[in-house]
């Protein structure tokens, strides 16, 4: 079974809309972090993941949030999740105490309020 | 929700096994474990270093931590210090691959994610050791491939120049290799030699000529680079410059290397090498072509003399030439006025000219040719010599000339007239032993145009002996750097009266070679006896 991740990229008011769709796993892994990167390379801090449809996340998948949340906060910056459907994913995100540490939007224009009130 | 949990950990074991297994890479490999490990616990900052063959670890895989570099040398204590606060052992504690450290944790690990993190490690430690021996195969692999190329470059060379013979296609062969194995467009290929036109190949380069290159590049003696980025490289010949490999910067991004001076070292001896056997194969060329040249000139020269002289009755005559070089300047010949009869007036001439080798030949042949044309009209000498001198002094540079003595003899009567023409003073041997020498006024032919020539007269007696003769015999020298003289030559001729002018010609050579105790030869030298017999 051949379990792809695409991401489709978008921007609203500066802020990086990254919306994933299929699977983050450790193969997918890789290809994530090179959205993030490049992103941040582009100057963009503030960073919206749209996890609506995503259907599967592997703890390596999880691993590539907490690669880049220290130094955005660090520098101002952030990454909101928003959107999460699949129940095997916000199990994950449940029991792996992202929930805590992102908070979880219900969907995209709730993460970019969450920005905009945080930039105020 | 603990099975849940529990269901996620095996999860992440499997995944991590395929993918550890499936790769080969180490980066992508670590990048993983990160990840799997930051997204468990889960931690804001993480860190892997790995032990290195050498000794020591190093940090190669930084996340959340700006205060620690991937690439520098792993200490706990920095570590700890850039956030880190949890370390775990790659592999067996007792002897890690490497460590991977977390911070920014928000609770304590609970045992059992310990466990599952010791076990992810566990299963990554022998993959780690193989992507890395891989890499270091890989490595290896890549400076092996690369200097395979490099002598497959130098071969290829070496091969194509081993063909070349001429200078400008030794520059164009290392100038093709340079461009082929560094991938520039742009170089110089410049060399030079003494008495050789210099070479120079440039391609995309500024041209520049001889003493602009060298102003630049002149103090070169070993290679160096640019501050554009490019190479200059010596080519030196038994530790002389003899030219320059001037190499344009390579694509953006690749610098020379250790290895590319090694490169260029090898490439710089061997073109050396090639130009010199060009250069060499030249000069031997152009030295095989001049000793055809003289031989040719000389061939021509020996049909000028004589082959026999003429008999005339009641006269014995005999002369000899010997040359100091291919080509000699002396001249001697027997020549009929307008009678060609044993008992007709004949003229005896021995000439020395300036120079040596083909244009002596020339004027040589020039003079022979005038000579013979005149005699059959013109009897007195005087006139003889100044139309001579008018005729060489009016075709020849002024730095060719002749000196001459010419002598004619009347067979029946023993009269004879002469002009010296700036000659040495010939030399005449009475029959009862005085000497006397015939010498007179006159400047060497073509040298001025003015008639300067008087005609003397003198007889010839039965037993009296005529020596005319080149600088060549009274100037033989011996190894004290003493010459043969006039004086020797006299007793020689005494001594020898008794023979026939063959006979005494041979002694006198004999005289001059015992003498000169086998010092080399400087001058040509040219002898001429004229005996009176009845």
């Amino acid at each position: 079974m051949v379990r792809n991740l695409v991401l489709h990229i978008s921007q609203i008011d500066g802020i990086a809309v990254i919306a994933l769709e299929g699977f983050l796993d450790a193969h997918t892994a890789p290809q994530f972090e090179e959205a993030i990167q490049s992103e941040i390379d582009a100057g963009r801090r503030n960073i919206v993941v749209d996890c609506a449809r995503l259907l599967y996340i592997s703890s390596a998948g999880l691993g590539v949030f907490m690669g880049f949340i220290g130094e955005l906060r660090e520098t101002g910056g952030d990454i909101k999740i928003c959107g999460v459907a699949a129940p095997r994913v916000l199990q994950l995100f449940e029991v792996s105490g992202f929930k805590d540490l992102f908070g979880l939007a219900a969907d995209l224009p709730a993460a970019v309020a969450l920005f905009r009130e945080k930039d105020k | 929700m603990t099975t849940g949990f529990d269901l996620t950990r095996l999860e992440a074991l499997l995944e991590s096994a395929q993918l550890l297994q499936s790769s080969l890479e180490l980066k992508p490999i670590l990048k993983h474990l990160l990840r799997t490990v930051m997204g468990r616990l889960p931690a804001l900052r993480g860190m892997i270093a790995v032990c290195r063959r050498e000794g020591g670890s190093r940090v190669e895989l930084v996340r959340g931590a700006a205060a620690l570099t991937e690439g520098s040398v792993f200490h706990e204590d920095s570590a700890r210090q850039a956030g880190m606060v949890l370390f775990f052992p790659i592999g067996s504690p007792s002897e890690p691959v490497g460590v991977l450290g977390v911070g920014g944790l928000p609770s304590a690990v609970k045992p059992e994610e310990a466990e599952f993190i010791e076990a992810l490690l566990g299963l990554a430690a022998s993959v780690i050791s193989n992507a890395q021996a891989h890499e270091q195969a890989h490595i290896a692999n890549r400076l092996l491939d690369q200097r395979l190329q490099e002598l497959r470059a130098l071969l290829d060379l070496g091969r194509g120049l081993a063909a070349a013979f001429d200078p400008e296609e030794v520059a164009r062969l290392v100038g093709y290799t340079l461009a082929g194995r560094w991938a520039i467009s742009r170089y110089t290929v410049a060399a030079w030699k003494e008495n050789h036109p210099s070479v120079l190949r440039q391609k995309g380069m500024t041209p520049g000529d001889w003493p602009a290159l060298q102003e630049k590049y002149g103090a070169c003696v070993e290679a160096r680079l640019t501050p554009e980025g490019g190479l200059v490289l010596p080519i030196r010949s038994r530790e002389s410059p003899i030219g320059l490999l001037v190499c344009g910067p390579r694509m953006p991004g690749v610098d020379y290397g250790e290895a590319d001076l090694e490169f260029g070292a090898g490439l710089a001896a061997q073109a050396a090498v090639a130009f010199e056997k060009a250069w060499h194969l030249q000069d031997m060329l152009a030295r095989q072509q001049l000793e055809k040249e003289l031989e040719l000139a000389a061939g021509i020269q020996r049909d000028l003399f004589p082959s026999s002289l003429p008999s005339l009755a009641g006269w014995d005559v005999a002369a000899r030439n010997r040359q100091a070089r291919q080509v000699g300047g002396d001249y001697y010949d027997v020549l009929p006025f307008a009678g060609t009869g044993p008992e007709d007036p004949h003229l005896l001439c021995v000439a020395d000219i300036s120079g040596k080798g083909i244009a002596a030949a020339l004027l040589m042949s020039t003079l022979q040719a005038t000579l013979r044309s005149l005699l059959r009209r013109e009897s007195s000498l005087v006139e003889l010599a100044s139309i001579t001198n008018e005729l060489l002094y009016a075709t020849t540079p002024a730095n060719k000339y002749s000196t001459a003595f010419l002598c004619a003899v009347q067979p029946r009567t023993g009269e004879c007239r002469y002009v010296n023409c700036a000659h040495n003073a010939a030399l005449l041997l009475r029959a009862g032993g005085e000497v006397e020498l015939l010498d007179g006024p006159g400047f060497a032919l073509g040298l001025f145009p003015m008639r300067t020539h008087q005609e003397r007269e003198f007889a010839m007696q039965p037993g009296d002996i005529l020596a005319l003769y080149s600088d060549g015999v009274i100037e033989a020298q011996n190894p004290s750097d003493e010459q043969f003289e006039i004086e020797r030559m006299k007793s020689c001729l005494r001594e020898n009266a008794g023979g026939t002018a063959a006979e005494i010609v041979d002694r006198l050579f004999e005289a001059i070679d015992a003498f000169a105790a086998g010092a080399p030869q400087y001058d040509d030298i040219t002898l001429m006896i004229v005996k009176r017999n009845d």
